[in-house]
């Protein structure tokens, strides 16, 4: 996945060189400049790429004169007026839609937004290509096969078992063909087999020699097992309902978390935003420049759950029959075991990446971190607390102030790198009743 | 003084049962019901113990853990259109009004996500003043019962309300054009918008008549303030003005007309302050009630004669102020000449005392008028101005009505919040009759008896699903607001009734479609308009609308109250003397018939809690018993365990389970109303479902008149014998000195009175924690227990188990000592020490308590029985009720043996258990001084043997999210809510300051009526529970043991004099 994005990175800056070089006029304009204006004053409606309220822009230099361009966004209603038929079939193709009149840009503003979307159309086609490398991060998560590990593990010890009644069985077979030692010394094959130093041990100690390591062995394997498997859904990426992409919500657009999971700072749950969110945007952005025209599948999902029109005007009510979108839950904590993203969140201030991992760059949430007990312990031992903004921690603080006026460098409150911190497991953040109640 | 006073939990104690000594050697009552959980649904193996363990090979164990990898995939819907004030995961309340009776005390009902999970007390309400009680609290589960009606029905099958309003009104016009007689007959109504719709439907159909009637009648109260005051209303009784208080049989911190209310005010003189006097309350009754098991001094009555007594005090009362006395040539006295010092003790407090009597005898209740007239308490501690709506009912215009049913002169009749087949005396008179109206309706929320025979049956919305206010007081108004749209296709009675009448119509602009809330779910009920245009009138339309809302948000809104005045009085009591000296003197036996402080008249016999909480006196759980005093007991060879047959008033019953109650007057039994369901359901006894009633029906024994006293009742033993499941005995702590009480006169004295026992020397091995030393940087939990406060009401109990998620085990469960409530309230007794001095005149006996040193035996023997007063030391015991739940021990011996660190100690105090770790060993419950570790011995949710709420999809919604459901195998205990401590301290740490004092209740505090329970931070010096653990009064049970605990409880003082 990082190889593709630096090579999107790397064809996206020869793409920029190439234009450079091809164009003169845009030279003197600053398509970094440029983004800034579009952003501001266009991205509500136009993409580069896809459809929003009004058409996708992308190569829109070539197909109109940069003349006709400052016009028309400087005041589209005044060249309609002219009776321009461009400018009347753009409104008419458009639904007859009215962008406003951009007065305030002056040339070179346009020019360089003009730039910008040059220089952005190229990547439109690459972005498409990113989308099914992302997968592969699932695939990685899928869980090993126990049951052939386990039945290895049978394998092993039934072949134990058959050697020992090998064994037993040759010492009875000598006790009935009553021969003397001497003629019985001859070794069994499987001691021939062996190399010098363990043929000549008894054969006692051998077996025993031999079990306990295969013992020692499967224990290791079974706690491992038992620790970090059972239960510990590491990597699990489900399907979900809606194709629903973090990387281009979050990555792409770097729309803020919280914005979304609006909660995650109030309650114990950041929650998974409610539809109505989603249609702040998706009443407007409905990527039809994806999909011909078409509104991209995923958002009607959006509004097949609403029950909604995208016909009707946009402060309609939604329909009577709606259907919830049942998402699949990614993070399951047990129910012994309580958590609050606002204890996290809000007083921690913790990122949501460092348990979520980089949820901006998946295309398809997965679980990052084990969420096992373990996991959580080591962080609350490592992190700590920001006592000193805190007035909850007042006495805290005016104690560990003091310790270390007293106690200096000896002080309690100091971890191994000499660093003044007092971490949640100093503060009785590895009880058990602050999660398990 | 060291208390020496040898107190018992129960008879069996006492007299040393050996069932009882081999029971308090085990603190788990059985071996591991095995077989019994191999059968539980989900443990599907019908096999042999052998094949048993042969499943647990190894290769079955390395299958499972194959079988670990399937996690079940479990899904997340969140909301298409996300309420605006709803934060997932975070509680909202909102202010509503109790419905589980008509007391209408104010509340805060909680909601996660949309549904509610608990009822406290809203302390804007002058009512419930924060507290509520355990029918209150229980009321939530009502909401959630999967047996209520889903439907309206027609003739007992399932109809459309459509079909039922067209056939209702056509039926209604028909029988009002031909001028039939209509009645609503109702238990009493005081929300004016309610009284409004019935009005509005009267004018539809003006033959119609509205009646109200409650199962359990204060008629007599009514009917005497009519007589005398000319005023049929219950007044205001003002507990905390009352410097003595005096009540005749009346149940008043229990069950007597506004218990929360009452105990908010009793309590108020109750507490020993430096340079104030405590109040002193004296009670005469025949069973012992909650209320009188917290008198100060109480005296055993037969409840036939409370005339006699009434007139005696009334006459030693009118001699002293130079009044007329009442002409009877019967005067009574009772030990200890408790009459006259009575009579002295009211005299001595003009203005501040306060008589009540729970007798429903209205000529008995004008005497107790004239009592408070003379003493001058009208006015001040009962206010007949700001009086009581709380319960109208008229029992002489119901039996009216049910003999015009029975004629057949009422054509049609509509059941509103009444249940008469069950609950009227002539119920089955009536049932019968029920048939022969045109036209019957109820509007039961469950298929009640009643509802049973009617032709229509249009269920009504539970309280938490209905818009409302209610006047509970003259002038002051509380609020009901739905909490969750309804959870069945029911309807507000109030609705129907308009419906049938003017017609009500859904708001013309709904306020929530504006909202882009999908209109179909979120449809405000119709009568959300009627009772806002109610308002409307009587607030003024000029800034209504914020007016309305600011009243709906705090629940009450109160018109200005006026002063108490003393109204004219117009009874010459002196007529009266014929009539006492008519009351029967002869020594038949008196049957009380009573309510239970849970079950009070069996409206919601089908709650589980209801049933579980144990009655605070004899804590019996599920079930009703005749209780006997132990001179009758003795003299026809009944002990625990036995039957009685009872005839009084007609109506037998055989092998009636019996209790000998301590307590109880000689020459009198009790029985309880408020049981024997037929039709409640799964838990209270249904016969359609072959369910089995929980005790017997004690409501065809009330006589005429609605009085609770029956005169001249039989008792003979049973044939058969019963256990009750009694937890009296279960967590005994073998006679150590555990509750400590001293009087008011040696308070006075000695403020460490009753708690100055020389303090062992403790030796310790373990290190003082952090929290516990000066200058701690952390919190330091711990509670206090004011013993003096604590009525012993057990509503803490209820509201433990709501907010905890304790299961409920049932009645079997019981009897094997399984129950699971966190918190018990011990309720321990006293004998007096000498069965002598308590018969012999002029003297007194309080204070003088049987001590370790002297034995049962001795006592028995000391009493004379020949004189005709058997056994009064049994009358007469004293009781102490103690709450008791773990104590959070800094030093706690569950911890040091627990094989797995199951249970911890925390750096905030807390003990804590971690139900994950736990493997069940029950070390712990073994190792624990105060017994209050409970196992589970099976999983309670999902099993069907413990069909409860935990066993279905509509029962769970009752389930407090935050609180681990315990399975199978695992310990549990209190917690001290830590859900709620963690709460507490996540908001503060939000907020960026420190947790302030009160912010973190726990659910027991919360709902205490008595506010008898406080907890918080000893580490925050001006903490409320920093002060009360400065307080002389203070003790640690068992102290001794050096565990230190964390629950301070506060010494009980009585107001007496030795």
């Amino acid at each position: 996945m990082t190889v593709l994005h630096h090579l999107s990175k790397s064809l996206r800056l020869a793409g920029i060189i190439l234009l450079l070089g091809q164009t003169s006029w845009i030279y003197a304009q600053d398509p970094k400049a440029g983004k800034e204006i579009f952003d501001a004053n266009c991205a509500s409606c136009h993409g580069v790429c896809n459809r929003g309220a009004g058409p996708a822009l992308k190569d829109v230099s070539n197909r109109r004169t940069e003349d006709w361009l400052l016009k028309w966004i400087r005041n589209n209603e005044q060249l309609r007026k002219t009776g321009d038929a461009q400018a009347l079939q753009v409104f008419n193709d458009n639904g007859g839609s009215i962008m406003p009149a951009f007065a305030g840009l002056s040339d070179g503003d346009i020019k360089s937004v003009l730039a910008y979307i040059k220089e952005e159309s190229p990547n439109c086609d690459k972005k498409k290509t990113v989308v099914p490398g992302a997968d592969d991060a699932n695939k990685k998560a899928e869980s090993p096969d126990a049951t052939l590990y386990i039945l290895l593990a049978l394998i092993g010890l039934f072949l134990l078992v058959f050697l020992l009644l090998a064994r037993v069985k040759n010492t009875l077979s000598r006790l009935i063909s009553e021969k003397t030692p001497e003629e019985l010394q001859a070794s069994p094959w499987y001691v021939r087999i062996l190399p010098g130093a363990l043929s000549r041990m008894n054969p006692v100690v051998l077996t025993m020699f031999t079990v306990s390591i295969f013992g020692l062995l499967g224990f290791v394997w079974f706690y491992d097992f038992g620790m970090n498997y059972i239960g510990v859904q590491k990597g699990y990426a489900p399907d979900q309902p809606i194709n629903f992409s973090h990387k281009i919500h979050a990555g792409d657009y770097g729309i803020d978390c919280k914005y979304c999971h609006s909660t995650a700072d109030k309650s114990k749950s950041a929650s998974i935003p409610a539809l109505n969110t989603c249609m702040n945007c998706h009443k407007s952005v409905q990527a039809r420049d994806k999909y011909e025209g078409e509104i991209s599948p995923e958002i009607k999902k959006i509004y097949a759950a609403l029950d909604y029109d995208p016909e009707k005007p946009a402060n309609e009510a939604y329909g009577k029959n709606p259907r919830p979108v049942k998402w699949v839950r990614i993070h399951n904590l047990p129910d012994h075991a309580y958590f609050n993203h606002s204890q996290h969140v809000n007083v921690a201030g913790l990122a949501c990446q460092k348990c979520h991992g980089p949820v901006e760059k998946m295309e398809k949430v997965q679980q990052w971190s084990a969420l096992t007990m373990g996991w959580c312990i080591n962080c609350h031992r490592e992190t700590g607390i920001d006592v000193e903004h805190n007035d909850y921690y007042e006495k805290l603080h005016e104690k560990v102030k003091a310790d270390i006026a007293k106690n200096g460098e000896k002080s309690k409150y100091k971890d191994p790198n000499g660093r003044v911190v007092v971490t949640a497991g100093m503060n009785g953040g590895l009880e058990c009743s602050k999660c398990h109640y | 003084m060291a208390p020496s006073v040898k107190y018992w939990k129960g008879e069996e104690e006492l007299v040393k049962d050996p069932s009882f000594i081999a029971a308090q050697k085990n603190e788990f009552a059985d071996d591991l019901p095995l077989a019994e959980v191999l059968e539980e649904s989900d443990f599907e193996l019908n096999s042999s113990r052998r094949d048993f363990l042969k499943y647990f090979g190894f290769s079955v164990t390395a299958v499972s853990l194959a079988a670990c990898f399937k996690a079940p995939v479990r899904k997340a819907i969140p909301y298409l259109v996300k309420p605006e004030e709803i934060t997932p995961g975070v509680a909202l309340y909102y202010s509503s009004t109790c419905g589980s009776c008509t007391v209408a005390c104010g509340v805060e009902v909680k909601t996660r996500e949309g549904r509610p999970i608990k009822i406290d007390g809203s302390s804007r309400s002058n009512i419930s003043q924060g507290g509520l009680c355990a029918v209150g609290q229980a009321g939530i589960l009502s909401l959630y019962d999967n047996e209520r009606l889903a439907n309206p029905l027609k003739s007992g099958g399932k109809a459309e309300w459509a079909a039922i309003d067209d056939d209702v009104v056509k039926g209604l016009s028909g029988i009002a054009a031909a001028g039939g007689r209509i009645v609503i007959i109702s238990n009493t109504i005081h929300s004016p918008s309610t009284l409004k719709a019935i009005a509005d439907f009267k004018t539809k159909y003006p033959t119609a008549e509205h009646i109200q009637w409650d199962a359990v009648s204060y008629s007599g109260i009514l009917q005497a303030n009519k007589s005398d005051f000319g005023k049929a209303v219950i007044p205001s009784y003002n507990f905390d003005k009352a410097k003595v208080i005096v009540s005749f049989g009346a149940d008043f911190l229990g069950t007597w007309i506004s218990p929360v209310e009452f105990t908010k005010g009793y309590v108020k003189n109750r507490i020993p302050q430096e340079g104030q006097e405590m109040s002193r309350h004296i009670q005469f009754e025949s069973n012992l009630s909650l209320t009188g098991s917290n008198a100060d001094l109480r005296f055993p009555m037969k409840a036939s004669r409370e005339g006699v007594y009434l007139t005696t005090l009334y006459n030693y009362i009118a001699q002293a102020k130079g009044g007329k006395q009442i002409p009877a040539a019967t005067q009574g006295e009772l030990a200890g000449n408790s009459i006259k010092q009575t009579a002295d003790a009211l005299l001595a407090n003009p203005g501040a005392g306060l008589v009540v009597s729970g007798s429903n005898d209205a000529r008995l209740q004008s005497i107790v008028n004239g009592i408070n007239l003379l003493l001058g308490n009208i006015g001040t501690t009962v206010d007949m101005d700001n009086y009581s709506k709380q319960f109208q009912g008229d029992d002489v215009a119901m039996d009216a009505a049910v003999k015009d049913i029975q004629d057949g002169k009422i054509s049609a009749a509509i059941f509103y919040g009444v249940n008469p087949v069950y609950s009227h005396r002539d119920g089955k008179k009536f049932g019968e009759a029920i048939g022969k109206l045109k036209l019957s309706v109820s509007f039961a929320s469950g298929n009640d008896e009643t509802a049973k025979l009617c032709g229509f049956v249009c269920p009504d919305n539970h309280y938490l699903e209905s818009w409302g206010d209610a006047e509970p007081k003259v002038g002051q108004y509380h609020f009901i607001q739905p909490v969750i749209s309804p959870v069945f296709n029911t309807r507000q009675a109030q609705v129907s009734l308009l419906t049938w009448s003017v017609g009500i119509t859904a708001p013309e602009k709904d306020p929530l479609a504006d909202k882009q809330i999908m209109n179909q779910k979120f449809e405000t009920s119709p009568y959300y308009t009627y009772m806002q245009n109610a308002w409307r009138e009587r607030m003024g339309a000029d800034g209504f609308d914020a007016k309305f809302n600011t009243a709906l948000h705090d629940g009450v809104w109160t018109a200005p109250g006026v002063a108490a005045t003393v109204p004219a009085y117009a009874t010459d009591l002196s007529s009266f003397g014929s009539y006492i000296d008519a009351l029967p003197k002869d020594n038949a036996l008196d049957l009380v018939l009573y309510q239970k402080v849970g079950m009070r008249d069996g409206e919601h016999a089908n709650n589980p809690w209801l049933h579980e909480m144990p009655d605070p006196i004899s804590k019996v759980c599920w079930d009703n018993y005749v209780s006997l005093p132990k001179s009758l007991a003795e003299e026809q060879g009944i002990k625990l365990g036995d039957t009685v047959n009872i005839t009084a008033g007609g109506v037998t019953y055989n092998n009636v389970p019996a209790l000998v109650q301590p307590g109880q007057a000689n020459g009198t039994v009790g029985l309880a109303l408020g049981y024997g369901r037929t039709a409640a359901g799964k838990v209270g006894g249904s016969k359609e479902k072959s369910v089995d009633s929980v005790g017997v029906n004690a409501f065809p024994m009330v006589q005429n008149g609605a009085q609770y006293i029956v005169h001249g009742v039989t008792i003979t033993k049973g044939e058969d014998s019963y256990t009750l499941a009694q937890t009296q005995t279960h967590h005994t702590i073998e006679g150590r000195n555990h509750v400590r009480e001293a009087s008011f006169a040696d308070w006075k004295k000695n403020k460490k009175a009753g708690n100055d026992e020389p303090k062992p020397h403790m030796y310790t091995v373990w290190q003082t924690p952090e929290y516990r030393r000066q200058g701690a940087t952390n919190h330091f939990w711990a509670m206090a227990i004011d013993l003096n406060a604590c009525t012993g009401c057990g509503a803490c109990v209820v509201s433990c188990s709501i907010e905890n998620n304790v299961p409920i085990v049932g009645r079997k469960e019981i009897i094997l000592r399984r129950e699971m409530t966190w918190i018990r309230i011990d309720r321990y007794y006293a004998f007096p020490n000498d069965g002598k001095v308590i018969n012999a005149e002029h003297e007194r006996y309080e204070g003088k308590f049987l001590t370790k040193e002297k034995g049962i035996a001795e006592l028995d023997a000391a009493v004379g029985k020949e004189k005709g007063a058997a056994y009064s030391h049994y009358e007469n015991v004293r009781v102490v009720h103690q709450p008791m739940m773990c104590q959070h021990c800094g030093q706690a011996p569950c911890e040091t043996v627990c094989p797995v660190l199951a249970t911890t100690h925390s750096t905030e105090g807390l003990n804590q258990m971690t139900y994950n770790r736990c493997i069940g060993t029950k070390y712990c419950g073994n190792n624990c001084p105060y017994k209050v570790r409970r196992f589970n011995w099976y999983r309670f949710n999902n099993n069907s043997n413990f069909d409860y709420h935990f066993n279905n999809e509509l029962g769970k919604m009752v389930i407090n999210p935050d609180v681990t459901v315990r399975t199978r195998g695992v310990m549990e205990k209190c917690s001290f809510c830590v859900q709620k401590i963690q709460e507490g301290k996540l908001k503060a740490k939000r907020e960026r300051r420190t947790v302030k004092d009160g912010e973190v209740k726990t659910a027991c505090q919360r709902t205490c009526p008595a506010n008898a329970i406080v907890f918080g931070d000893l580490n925050d010096d001006q903490s409320e529970i920093s002060k009360l653990y400065r307080n002389e009064r203070g003790f640690f049970v068992l102290e001794e043991l050096n565990v230190q605990s964390s629950v301070k409880y506060l010494t009980k003082i009585r107001n007496t004099e030795a």
